[in-house]
């Protein structure tokens, strides 16, 4: 074997070692943030010995540890797993760094279906939690059906996807404006509540729903590793030319993408910085290789959601920050930070 | 003896527009062939019409007798590499990355030590070592396209297809790229190069054929020497010019003198 495959391989190993680190510290700071909150504060040791089954915990702890900080938990979990590999199956998809999960409109869509469903009382089912979650989830698929649409044109390019995603943007905003004007104090807070992004309204049922469908999609995205290697130098020639059909494969990825990002948020609200944030994080870690920069990024998003969230649960408790303005508030500039710092301002 | 490419009764519109009409040529192993032709001529037409980037109006190309149309674009590119005019990426990649993107068609999921080998390999041949786990982005241009030019190698394809492979070179770059190509051609028994290309002194002293491509048709298709003629350089290029002919091993030369005037041609 050559010096450079040698390197090459010591590079590797690296990055595997990099994600295995960052997921134990994930997992870490899950226990640690079980055993934390505003109600009752458990200590990690305390809370890993009650979660494993070692230490038998009192009817009131372990009621807040299933009960209401483990499905908060997951959401964040799996939530800020699949809105960061969204977001970086998106970046690479059409070759652009400022694509978020949140850009094709998925979002937009999402925001109009639960303003429909909280001012006018449009609904698809009643008397039930999910009203709004299955009116943002259906508004959204809408939008994955339009990107579906524009995939099957061939002409079509990155930028149009792109710009179509920012129409819907200003369609979906204008109507959603036009509700507010009309909507009632008690319906403006409701809708501006589920604008916030919080993790504070799934049930463990929903948190493992997303699990399932997530156990599904992410290995999907993986096998496409090597295309979306290809798609992110930038241009289809290129893509062509190693194999790659790049219309085929994009559409694919894009809707991909949107069914995880319009699962997550039809339930969670707008959460979109861990999406653009965690990709060009887990760039700096580990390079541009889709076979790392996924499960890095699934790794790094779980992380960010899940301390943000912790972070907005104990700082001013017992009042609780939502989750979408933490991850703004905090990683916003901690990501400047990191790209000015360790890459001089390159992705 | 197979022709490695045979390209026959190939048109191409743009719209309404001809690009290209009626081309016909072959390409046989261990040739390195240049297109020559002004700007707008349909060189790179040509190229990408061939590895199905652009969709050929008529015409069949083949490769060993097999038609390139009815093969799957994995297929494709174990026997099609290509090099394009340039490539910009926004993401930080490393060189070895990219080079390792050439053998995309050769893999799965898991890169294994060949593919690693080869790619290490390519990369020391065109004499990259030094920037090999550099970000590609902060290359300069030409550094790019020497990489570019290693990723195509590294795919192992029978035919390397080129758009303006040393635009971006200075010019002793321009010499050791073409001489490292051409290295590449002669030493194999089933590869092939089409390379469409400005500068007529660097085709002259490496390409084995020239198609000379004008108004989307090829009018002249031989060696420098039968091809390159002040008569046809005037048709083409629009400029008179003096040839140097080869002589002990130096390849022949052609001295551009000035724009053609009107009723001079």
């Amino acid at each position: 074997m050559s010096d450079l495959s040698s390197q090459y391989l010591q590079k590797s190993k690296k990055h595997i070692l990099l994600i295995g680190v960052l997921s134990i510290i994930t997992l870490i700071f899950a226990v640690y943030s079980m055993g934390t909150g505003s109600s009752s504060n458990l200590g990690f040791w305390s809370t890993l010995k009650i979660i494993l089954g070692l230490q038998e915990g009192s009817n009131v702890q372990n009621a807040i540890i299933w009960e209401l900080r483990f499905p908060r938990i997951l959401m964040a979990i799996v939530g800020g797993t699949a809105l960061a590999t969204a977001g970086a199956l998106m970046q690479g998809a059409l070759g652009n760094p400022l694509v978020s999960p949140l850009t094709l409109g998925v979002a937009s869509g999402a925001a109009l279906g639960a303003a429909l469903a909280i001012v006018l009382g449009w609904t698809f089912i009643d008397n039930s939690d999910l009203t709004i979650v299955l009116n943002a989830f259906l508004f959204s698929l809408l939008v994955v059906f339009i990107i579906i649409q524009l995939g099957n044109m061939r002409s079509i390019s990155p930028e149009s996807y792109i710009l179509v995603g920012i129409a819907i943007t200003f369609i979906s905003g204008a109507v959603v404006s036009t509700l507010q004007y009309f909507a009632t104090d008690a319906q403006l807070s409701a809708l501006a509540h589920w604008s916030f992004g919080s993790l504070s309204r799934p049930k463990i049922e929903n948190a493992v729903f997303i699990s399932f469908i997530l156990v599904i999609l992410l290995p999907t995205a993986l096998m496409w590793s090597w295309d979306l290697n290809a798609l992110s130098m930038g241009g289809d020639e290129f893509a062509i030319s190693t194999g790659v059909d790049p219309v085929r494969i994009r559409k694919n990825i894009l809707v991909l993408s949107a069914l995880m990002t319009s699962v997550v948020i039809a339930f969670t609200g707008l959460i979109g910085f861990v999406g653009l944030a965690a990709p060009h994080m887990s760039r700096i870690f580990v390079g541009n290789d889709f076979r790392k920069l996924i499960p890095c990024s699934a790794v790094l998003g779980s992380f960010l959601m899940l301390f943000a969230d912790t972070l907005g649960r104990t700082l001013f408790a017992p009042v609780v920050i939502p989750v979408g303005i933490m991850l703004s508030v905090i990683g916003g500039p901690f990501f400047m930070y990191l790209l000015l710092k360790k890459s001089g301002g390159k992705y | 003896m197979t022709e490695l490419l045979s390209v026959k009764d190939l048109s191409f519109n743009w719209g309404e527009n001809k690009v290209l009409n009626g081309i016909n040529f072959s390409i046989q192993p261990n040739e390195v062939v240049a297109i020559l032709g002004v700007n707008g001529a349909g060189k790179s037409t040509l190229i990408k019409c061939i590895n199905r980037i652009l969709k050929m109006k008529t015409g069949s190309v083949q490769m060993f007798s097999k038609d390139l149309q009815t093969l799957n674009l994995i297929q494709l590119s174990r026997l099609v590499s290509y090099v394009p005019q340039s490539v910009r990426t926004s993401f930080g990649i490393d060189v070895f990355d990219v080079v390792l993107l050439g053998r995309r068609p050769h893999i799965t999921w898991r890169v294994s030590t060949r593919d690693q080998d080869i790619v290490s390999e390519t990369i020391r041949f065109l004499s990259l070592d030094e920037f090999a786990f550099r970000r590609f982005d902060q290359l300069s241009g030409g550094e790019r396209q020497r990489v570019i030019i290693a990723k195509a190698i590294a795919q192992g394809a029978n035919l390397i297809l080129m758009d303006e492979p040393t635009s971006d070179l200075d010019l002793k770059n321009q010499i050791g790229t073409m001489k490292s190509i051409k290295e590449i051609i002669s030493q194999s028994q089933d590869k092939a190069a089409l390379i469409a290309i400005h500068d007529i002194n660097i085709a002259a002293k490496f390409a084995d054929r020239i198609l000379l491509l004008h108004e989307g048709k090829i009018v002249s298709n031989g060696t420098p020497s039968e091809v390159l003629t002040p008569e046809n350089i005037a048709t083409v290029f629009g400029v008179t010019s003096q040839i140097i002919p080869s002589k002990d091993d130096k390849p022949m030369r052609i001295l551009i003198e000035d724009e053609l005037q009107e009723g001079n041609e």
